[in-house]
């Protein structure tokens, strides 16, 4: 009994020493590219018209405010390529142009986008502006620490629109791939 | 967040090949001394044993009820990418998991009592690591694809659930024959914390859908908790500059594994009745306890709601304060409706209580006689003089994990090959295989015993291709008799 204990013994860790694994390439780790595309919401820009004819000087907007949403280290670091979605939509009765200049912590204008609406009826404008190897360079985005805004009235300071609420909106979106990995 | 998604990986992964929780060939296998660990009911004729220190209890164990090894790093020329994407990102759901135990004895050792011969002592300490984690299902998507183009789909942070912890633990169990029939065990537990990660009970979902305003409104709706001890020192003390870190990892195990770290209780219960004289029920309750998280805690939580439709700037208010950061003003906004806290609360934790049940039928040999007890300690006899040769039965297995009980049921066959060998088979069925196929066996020469138990032995021709594997092993002095 004692030898077939030993033999079932010698049977039991031979199975257990030829338990085996496949080979596998672990080197394929490397090749792992995690990279999602993010959409969010990015600004939203309303003007009603009485504003706008309020302002003798034309100018109605000239804003400059922080706009950091590229400066945070790791999407700086990681985005890949994407594009700024604008929506333009002009109710009003006079024509307007719309710039958004890109600045970085210097005050230098790295980049501009300018946008000029018809008076209503006119179509929505839509622009999409692509970032990365197929567009502008992303150094634009990752550099900029602040927007300025500027809106011009092209034509007026009387007239008012027979739309109901006439106003000037902007809206946006970013979307962004980031490679996580 | 590459370090994040690293430590994700090889949370996943490491907790695949570490260790083990359901045990179904070391239950009931009383030729085993540490089978009182799994029933501290079990019926032992044994008089004394002592563990080899280190060597007498050593088990490893490792599930994962969706993809495997080989599904992913199989050299087979496809693009890895591709195989995460079809097989673990669309392939699994969040009620897969990745698990794994993982305990050694450090000490252990029994005997029967002088006085009160019906009973029977055992005590040890061992240390533990356990270590479950869900699929991340909707956040392993937002991950790997993101949200764009998936307007209305709510990513729900419920998917994440994980939880791990090491500890040692320190236990003493009697085990008593009430009569012929019915044999009770209970063993006290108290728990010393080396360290524990938790993120189980996370609720809320973030969604995309069009704005009233904008062209988009990112919502989030958030209540996550993330709970720790007896990691942030391990944390500062690795990141010291010129620190040994097996040095200061071993230092943490053995500083914090000897009550100079959280403190818990526990019990655990089990029972043997005879119904016949060939038909024996058992059942035991295992880690019914808790523990209090209270040294080198730290805790995060993200917990709020709020929806972005980006920064806004709306005239005519928009200009009535000429130095508004909108900017600023956008982020603090957010900051207030989903804070970001810390603190260094303490907090209890439930152990991972198991369930045990079993029916068993003794073919073989001669029937027991009325009495006494076949097992009986005041027989003297070793287990092996038993008057059965062979058993069969099943036995169920419960555990209760963050998304609820998980069960097992398994057959098992018994034989005993005279006083030196008893062998058990079982064949499992769980959410990890339906194709478990196991092999134990006690070895006994005089007073040295000797077991190795391996489960999913299907799973050794290529364990890479594994959905579960498990191996215990351990060496004993001990005594049937009174030698």
């Amino acid at each position: 009994m004692k030898q077939k204990a030993v033999q079932f013994l010698g049977f039991w860790l031979f199975f257990l020493a030829v338990g085996c694994v496949e080979e596998q390439n672990f080197d394929q780790a490397d090749d792992i590219a995690v990279i999602p595309e993010m959409e969010a919401a990015m600004l939203l820009l309303e003007t009603p018209e009485e504003v706008i004819n309020g302002e003798p000087g034309l100018t109605f907007l000239s804003e400059t405010f922080d706009f950091l949403a590229f400066q945070e280290q790791f999407v700086a670091e990681n985005i890949l390529d994407g594009s700024l979605i604008y929506q333009l939509e002009n109710t009003t009765s006079k024509p307007l142009r719309l710039s958004i200049e890109f600045l970085n912590d210097a005050g230098t204008v790295l980049d501009s986008e300018t946008f000029t609406m018809d008076p209503a009826p006119t179509a929505i404008l839509n622009r999409e502006v692509v970032y990365g190897p197929a567009g502008k360079p992303l150094d634009i985005l990752t550099s900029t620490v602040a927007l300025r805004i500027s809106g011009t009235n092209l034509g007026d300071t009387s007239s008012i629109s027979g739309e109901p609420e006439p106003k000037f909106v902007l809206r946006s979106t970013a979307k962004f791939r980031i490679q996580l990995q | 967040m590459k370090a994040l998604i690293s430590g994700c990986l090889a949370w996943c992964i490491g907790i695949s090949f570490s260790l083990a929780q359901n045990r179904p060939l070391l239950y009931d296998f009383t030729e085993i001394p540490q089978s009182l660990m799994v029933n501290p009911g079990a019926q032992s004729g044994l008089q004394w044993y002592a563990g080899v220190p280190l060597l007498s209890g050593i088990g490893v164990q490792g599930g994962s009820s969706g993809v495997t090894v080989q599904d992913i790093f199989a050299d087979d020329g496809l693009d890895i990418n591709d195989k995460i994407r079809q097989r673990a990102v669309y392939g699994m759901d969040p009620r897969d998991e990745f698990t794994g135990t993982s305990q050694i004895e450090l000490l252990s050792g029994g005997f029967r009592g002088r006085n009160h011969p019906e009973n029977f002592y055992s005590f040890g300490i061992y240390n533990e690591t356990d270590a479950i984690t869900y699929w991340l299902g909707d956040l392993a998507v937002l991950a790997w694809d993101g949200n764009a183009d998936q307007l209305g789909r709510r990513f729900d942070l419920s998917h994440l659930k994980t939880q791990g912890q090491m500890l040692n633990v320190f236990h003493f169990g009697i085990n008593r024959q009430i009569n012929d029939r019915l044999t009770l065990g209970a063993r006290g537990k108290i728990y010393s914390g080396i360290f524990d990660v938790r993120s189980a009970r996370n609720e809320g979902y973030f969604v995309t859908v069009e704005g009233e305003d904008n062209l988009l409104a990112n919502t989030l709706d958030s209540d996550m908790r993330l709970q720790s001890s007896g990691v942030e020192a391990l944390r500062r003390k690795l990141q010291e500059d010129g620190a040994d870190q097996t040095a200061v990892i071993q230092n943490h195990i053995l500083s914090r594994g000897f009550f100079g770290g959280d403190l818990g209780l526990g019990v655990d219960l089990g029972f043997t009745y005879q119904l016949n004289e060939r038909l024996l029920l058992t059942g035991s309750l295992l880690d019914l306890g808790f523990m209090v998280h209270s040294t080198d805690v730290r805790n995060f939580s993200l917990d709020g709601q709020a929806t972005s439709e980006g920064v806004q700037i709306i005239l005519p208010d928009a200009l009535e304060d000429p130095d508004q950061n909108f900017w600023q003003d956008f982020i603090d906004e957010i900051e207030a409706l989903i804070p970001f806290e810390e603190d260094a609360k303490t907090y209890l934790a439930f152990r991972p209580t198991r369930l045990y049940a079993s029916i068993r039928y003794n073919t073989g040999g001669t029937a027991r006689p009325a009495a006494p007890c076949y097992c009986d300690y005041r027989s003297g006899k070793s287990a092996r003089n038993q008057p059965y040769r062979d058993a069969f039965g099943a036995q169920l297995f419960m555990i209760n994990r963050p998304r609820g009980p998980r069960a097992a049921l398994t057959a098992f066959y018994q034989r005993r090959f005279g006083d030196i060998l008893a062998l058990k088979a079982t064949y499992t069925v769980d959410k990890f295989s339906l194709t478990r196929v196991g092999l134990g066996m006690n070895l006994q020469a005089g007073p040295v015993e000797f077991y190795l138990l391996a489960d999913n032995l299907l799973a050794y021709a290529n364990l890479a291709d594994a959905h579960f594997a498990s191996l215990q092993f351990g060496l004993n002095i001990l005594s049937w008799g009174r030698n």
